[in-house]
């Protein structure tokens, strides 16, 4: 820090406006009194008993969890699978292909939103909550394939021959040697699309109705109609599931290949 | 066996050690199997298995294709079903529309404004957690980034809400000096505000790979020659990080222009962008085919930027380097 003090201030002020939201949501979500304030009057749990009470925020929850399990049921296998076939086989559009497979990224999800809003429209799967899962899956699957590819990128192909070379045959080859190895990019990649599914607000906004919010439309909904604690205790839930992935993240692949040059 | 085997006795009533398990009968039918595949089909293995991946995105094609179709199509209030036959009416009535006018001349000036404030908080940031010698520092800044990103866009704006709002956090502070209180909320700056603290996370982890490819021993030759800190920063640092600085730029550009969440609940509705008059169109005028053409509008435009930053930094972007 004493090399850095201009770098270092900033940074440290920054990083309590990135912090403030989630901190200010935490600490609201523990009042005792009847409105939203911080610093808390009194602290009590009661707006979490109020939340396991409250139906409608329970069934939007139990939706978002349906959601973010239909996305990562999904997404692991097409993205893991994807991944290994573009680090380990040459194909003769590679450009094109990478250039396809990041449409998701490429596309705001305003458009991608309205354009499977409509498809969705036209196959007559509206109004039901597993499309929501394959939509989230559709717009986040780059994370997917560039958190396994990661992993493939640094899994020496020696070992892979040389299980070959000892008789295993392709099946047990990818079973047994690529799979295990890249098992660490396969689980951080689900972890991202889970969570990300759970959060995902846009695309849930367009494609669900009155009977299918997910919990990210339940609160945008009822801060606009009023704002009580028990929504500060919902987002709390968020906040926490935020900071446990980060956890996981952190142990898995660890946050600082982040900050490695490509 | 009989190599680790010190006491083969022990051993005698039960079945031989190298009884054939279950699990290896399953690889083997496997393996028979896959050698029947015909080598001549030797290269559809790959595309089997790109096959998956492939189709996911297909769904996202197909649906710019249905909107693009949409947006061809005018709406007929008599039935509210899209007319039958293609016109180009819907973007001919977006050029001559005022809102349509007011809402992306609002929209490109947020992603011009949002772009320099974040890029220039970024700088820092991502300066410090790549250069800070102390390795617990480096972890918090990085963990600070990365919450955010899971936290959610709504759940951010929430909090923004119980900072800003009348009874908000800033007004009790302020009530406590004899000031205010002020109606923070639901205006332009705010919407911006939100959007800066949002961009911000995506500009760092841009801009961090660049400036850790930097050597600080090139930062040390500068001053060692001479110049001063400022001068290494503007004529050193500063043009080494310029891919990091674009790439940065172009990120948080597209995702401001086309922001929904933050104008939606930090503006409450009287500073929407683009990406809201879509939604509008959508779910309160019922109009899919103007909806469709403003949407479509802002796909190019989106797409457009983010094709720049893949030229620029390369299809890196995706980790694949490819078959070796």
């Amino acid at each position: 820090m004493r090399q850095l003090p201009l770098a270092g201030g900033v940074a440290l002020a920054l990083l309590l406006l990135l912090a403030a939201p989630s901190l200010v949501v935490a600490g609201a979500s523990l009042t005792a009194g009847g409105i939203v304030q911080f610093p808390p009057e009194g602290l009590s749990l009661r707006w979490y008993g109020r939340v396991l009470e409250a139906r409608e925020v329970r069934d939007a929850f139990l939706r978002s969890l349906e959601v973010a399990t239909v996305c990562t049921a999904l997404a692991v296998p097409s993205g893991t699978l994807a991944a290994i076939a573009l680090a380990r086989w040459r194909f003769r559009a590679a450009l094109a292909i990478q250039l396809y497979l990041l449409l998701p990224f490429t596309v705001p999800l305003i458009g991608s939103g309205i354009g499977l809003m409509l498809l969705f429209g036209e196959l007559g799967l509206l109004g039901r909550v597993w499309p929501v899962g394959i939509a989230c899956c559709v717009i986040n699957l780059p994370f997917m394939i560039w958190a396994v590819a990661a992993s493939v990128n640094a899994l020496d192909p020696e070992l892979e021959r040389a299980a070959a070379s000892c008789g295993a045959g392709p099946v047990q080859t990818f079973l047994l040697v690529t799979l295990p190895a890249v098992a660490p990019g396969i689980l951080a990649g689900a972890l991202v699309m889970f969570v990300l599914a759970l959060n995902e607000f846009l695309v849930s906004l367009l494609l669900v109705d009155a009977r299918t919010v997910t919990l990210p439309v339940q609160i945008y909904t009822q801060i606009r109609a009023v704002i009580t604690p028990d929504l500060a205790a919902v987002s709390t839930v968020y906040v926490l599931v935020a900071a446990a992935a980060v956890l996981l993240l952190d142990r898995l692949v660890g946050l600082e290949i982040f900050l490695r040059s490509r | 066996m009989a190599i680790r085997g010190g006491r083969p006795a022990a051993r005698a009533g039960r079945p031989p050690a190298t009884a054939y398990r279950l699990s290896w009968r399953i690889l083997d039918a496997l393996e028979a199997v896959a050698a029947r595949w015909p080598a001549r089909a030797e290269g559809a293995v790959k595309w089997l298995l790109l096959a998956p991946a492939l189709a996911v995105v297909g769904l996202l094609v197909f649906g710019l294709v249905v909107m693009a179709d949409a947006s061809l199509r005018v709406m007929d209030f008599r039935t509210y079903q899209l007319g039958e036959d293609y016109s180009t009416a819907n973007y001919v009535r977006l050029f001559g529309w005022g809102a349509f006018h007011a809402t992306l001349w609002r929209s490109l000036v947020a992603t011009l404004l949002v772009t320099l404030f974040c890029l220039l908080l970024a700088f820092p940031y991502a300066y410090a957690l790549t250069r800070t010698a102390s390795a617990r520092l480096r972890r918090v800044l990085l963990v600070g980034l990365f919450l955010p990103f899971f936290v959610g866009q709504v759940v951010r704006a929430y909090g923004w809400l119980v900072i800003l709002g009348q009874q908000g956090l800033v007004n009790q502070a302020l009530g406590l000096v004899g000031l205010g209180p002020y109606r923070l909320l639901f205006s332009y700056p705010t919407v911006l505000f939100g959007l800066v603290q949002y961009m911000l996370p995506f500009a760092v982890l841009m801009l961090a790979p660049a400036l850790a490819a930097i050597p600080e021993e090139i930062e040390r030759a500068a001053a060692s020659c001479g110049a001063s800190r400022g001068r290494t920063l503007l004529r050193v640092v500063l043009p080494m990080a310029r891919p990091g600085l674009i790439a940065a730029a172009l990120v948080v550009a597209t995702l401001t222009l086309t922001d929904f969440a933050m104008p939606a609940i930090l503006g409450g509705g009287t500073n929407d962008f683009l990406a809201n008059l879509v939604h509008d169109q959508f779910f309160r005028t019922s109009n899919a085919g103007l909806g469709s053409a403003i949407a479509l509008v802002l796909t190019l435009l989106g797409t457009t930027v983010a094709g720049l930053l893949l030229a620029a930094a390369g299809v890196g972007a995706l980790g694949l380097r490819g078959a070796r």
